[in-house]
């Protein structure tokens, strides 16, 4: 019964990619920035004998669909890394047909058959990855025909909004990364120092224990955007009393409301896991080894501290990913970052650069999402240890 | 018996009080906001009545939750079910996206599609919802006794019937935890939705960040706070009263 109903809803699945297709628009084409575009959907962008071409690989996916063996696998994995690949090409081949040479200012806007497809694609590659066990340098290599088909079609793509406003302030970008990338890390490095020692006091004492937790668990219910609103009066009256402080640039607002607000939510679930991590090493270990004569620093060094890295990994991958999305709200009271685009982008309404920022915010998410849990695994493989927190 | 009931839902309802309270009287608050910010013109915030603000901020999370627990109970159950346990890993790792996507990204992209106004912000806290709901879901009906589900055949129960009277009240508990952590983080993040123009009670604290009244910035996070251990104490009452 399994195996007769199982491909049905695959199949289902990828007749709906298949409409989704063809039927939402492509992309769009607007005579400038601020003017809303018009939208083409894939027929009318690059002619119909091509759209049906950009079908076949989905009716590669249906037949295969139908039969779920390994290589029915491998062939669907292969199908669609070359749609992985071909997928910026369609743009391309659009902005070639529809723009106008006479208008210079135009520019192509992605649709939403373009991002449905991406994220179709993206979900397919899970699954398939799972099911055929890929992982290390054999999933790396899958991606390079990916990245060399962007590569090769990014050249025929300046006309690209996104393109075009990247390009109109690429240091801005570039200032504005920078800066995201060090609140972030600043505020995970800070919290992973000071979170350890919060959690080595609380096993000292229960006391503390419950106090701490009920502090961070405080904070932590404050909106985030609250948070970084109210640190500004408080700093401001700091730093105009205070000479060194105002020295070192801390004011009411930027980079230091921001930083100390990042730092009071990255808390909570950096102690949470540190302290986990350290208790939860089973006694009966702790035992063995000082009954080998371990000192208590060689204990703590070579069999707790191995024992409770995957767990503080963990912590350390929830609270970066947290940091980088508060981050962007942290542009509110101009801290800088990623964020300022997109609040930019929504006060003049020009919503691909609201993408510019929204965009690398969100592939950094998800980039030290997948690297952090990738080597989590791996660290958990290899000591053994099966803790029941991840995943 | 009423006096037991109330003695029960005393804690939330306590919370309850002193949200609408301060709702809808704040006038008594002024002494103490004034206190926050002594020079400045008004210290309550004047747009807005507060109690609307509530009430579209709960209106918000309440849509939100409630397409959350639809799709998220409904997906785990779907893949907990023969037909579609091929679909489980999938889910489970799309439902651990969805929190991996900064709540503040989701919105902005949200707003090219559907506007400014409230359906961005309901957008982004399904997705940042639905993980803890699937990821309970889950446990709570791949956790049960497998002999409990053989008793139920036994009976000559069907698959329907099995789900309905033994798997999804013996799974409740833990379903419902998962609820509890979705909607409280929600009413937080909710707050997000007034930078694109929801009005809720994010309004009073961009006001504040905006013309920099700390007083503003208060009230917005007060109600928040409070609307928050309201509805949390109230799944407390109610996931005690099941065990």
């Amino acid at each position: 019964m399994l195996r007769r109903e199982a491909p049905i809803n695959r199949v289902v699945l990828t007749l709906m990619a298949l409409v989704i297709w063809l039927w939402l628009p492509l992309g769009s084409i607007a005579p400038n920035r601020i003017m809303p575009g018009t939208a083409y959907p894939l027929a009318q962008a690059v002619g119909w004998p091509l759209a049906m071409v950009s079908c076949l690989p989905l009716l590669g996916l249906l037949a295969v669909a139908w039969r779920p063996t390994r290589s029915g696998y491998r062939v669907a994995l292969a199908l669609t890394l070359l749609m992985l690949a071909a997928l910026p090409f369609w743009l391309a081949l659009m902005a070639q047909q529809l723009l106008d040479p006479e208008l210079p200012q135009a520019r192509v806007g992605i649709g939403a058959a373009w991002w449905l497809m991406l994220f179709w694609l993206s979900l397919l590659l899970i699954e398939l990855r799972t099911r055929l066990a890929l992982a290390g340098w054999r999933l790396a290599l899958s991606f390079v025909p990916v990245l060399a088909g962007w590569w090769l079609a990014g050249k025929g793509l300046e006309s690209l909004a996104l393109r075009q406003e990247l390009e109109g302030r690429g240091e801005a970008f570039g200032e504005a990364l920078i800066q995201h990338l060090l609140l972030v890390g600043g505020a995970v490095g800070m919290s992973l120092l000071l979170g350890a020692a919060i959690a080595l006091a609380m096993r000292q004492s229960p006391r503390v224990e419950r106090l701490g937790f009920a502090l961070l668990n405080f904070l932590q219910t404050i909106p985030s955007l609250a948070l970084f609103g109210l640190l500004l009066a408080p700093l401001a009256w700091l730093s105009a009393r205070v000479d060194w402080l105002s020295a070192l640039g801390v004011s009411g607002i930027g980079w230091a409301p921001a930083f100390l607000a990042l730092l009071g939510y990255s808390l909570l679930p950096m102690v949470r896991n540190t302290f986990v991590a350290l208790s939860g090493v089973e006694p009966g270990v702790l035992e063995a080894a000082r009954g080998m004569g371990m000192s208590r620093g060689q204990v703590f060094r070579q069999v707790r501290l191995p024992l409770a890295l995957p767990v503080v990994l963990e912590g350390v991958r929830i609270t970066t990913v947290q940091a980088i999305g508060l981050t962007a709200v942290a542009a509110l009271i101009g801290a800088g970052g990623l964020g300022t685009f997109i609040f930019q982008g929504l006060g003049q309404a020009a919503m691909d650069l609201v993408l510019l920022g929204a965009l690398p915010i969100l592939v950094m998410a998800l980039a030290v999402d997948a690297l952090l849990g990738a080597l989590t695994r791996r660290l958990d493989h290899r000591s053994g240890q099966t803790t029941g927190t991840i995943g | 018996m009423i006096s037991r009931c109330l003695k029960r839902w005393a804690v939330p309802l306590a919370w309850l009080v002193l949200l609408l309270a301060l709702a809808t009287g704040g006038e008594w608050l002024e002494p103490l906001l004034r206190w926050s910010e002594p020079e400045a013109r008004r210290v309550l915030y004047p747009q807005a009545d507060l109690l609307t603000l509530l009430l579209r901020h709960l209106q918000v999370v309440a849509i939100a939750s409630s397409l959350a627990v639809v799709i998220g109970v409904g997906a785990a159950i779907l893949v907990t079910r023969p037909a579609g346990r091929d679909f489980l890993p999938l889910v489970a790792q799309v439902a651990s996206m969805g929190q991996t996507f900064p709540p503040v990204a989701v919105l902005a992209l949200a707003v090219p599609v559907l506007g400014f106004g409230t359906w961005p912000i309901i957008v982004a806290l399904l997705l940042y919802g639905l993980l803890p709901i699937v990821r309970n879901t889950l446990a709570g009906l791949e956790g049960l006794d497998p002999g409990v589900e053989e008793a139920a055949r036994g009976m000559g129960m069907g698959a329907a019937q099995r789900l309905w009277q033994v798997e999804l009240p013996l799974a409740a508990p833990v379903i419902l935890a998962g609820i509890r952590t979705s909607v409280t983080v929600n009413i937080a993040t909710a707050a997000l939705g007034a930078t694109v123009g929801a009005s809720n009670l994010g309004a009073p604290i961009i006001a504040g960040i905006v013309n920099g009244n700390t007083a503003y910035i208060l009230q917005g996070a007060l109600l928040i706070g409070l609307l928050a251990l309201t509805v949390d104490s109230f799944f407390a009452r109610l996931l005690s009263g099941r065990q």
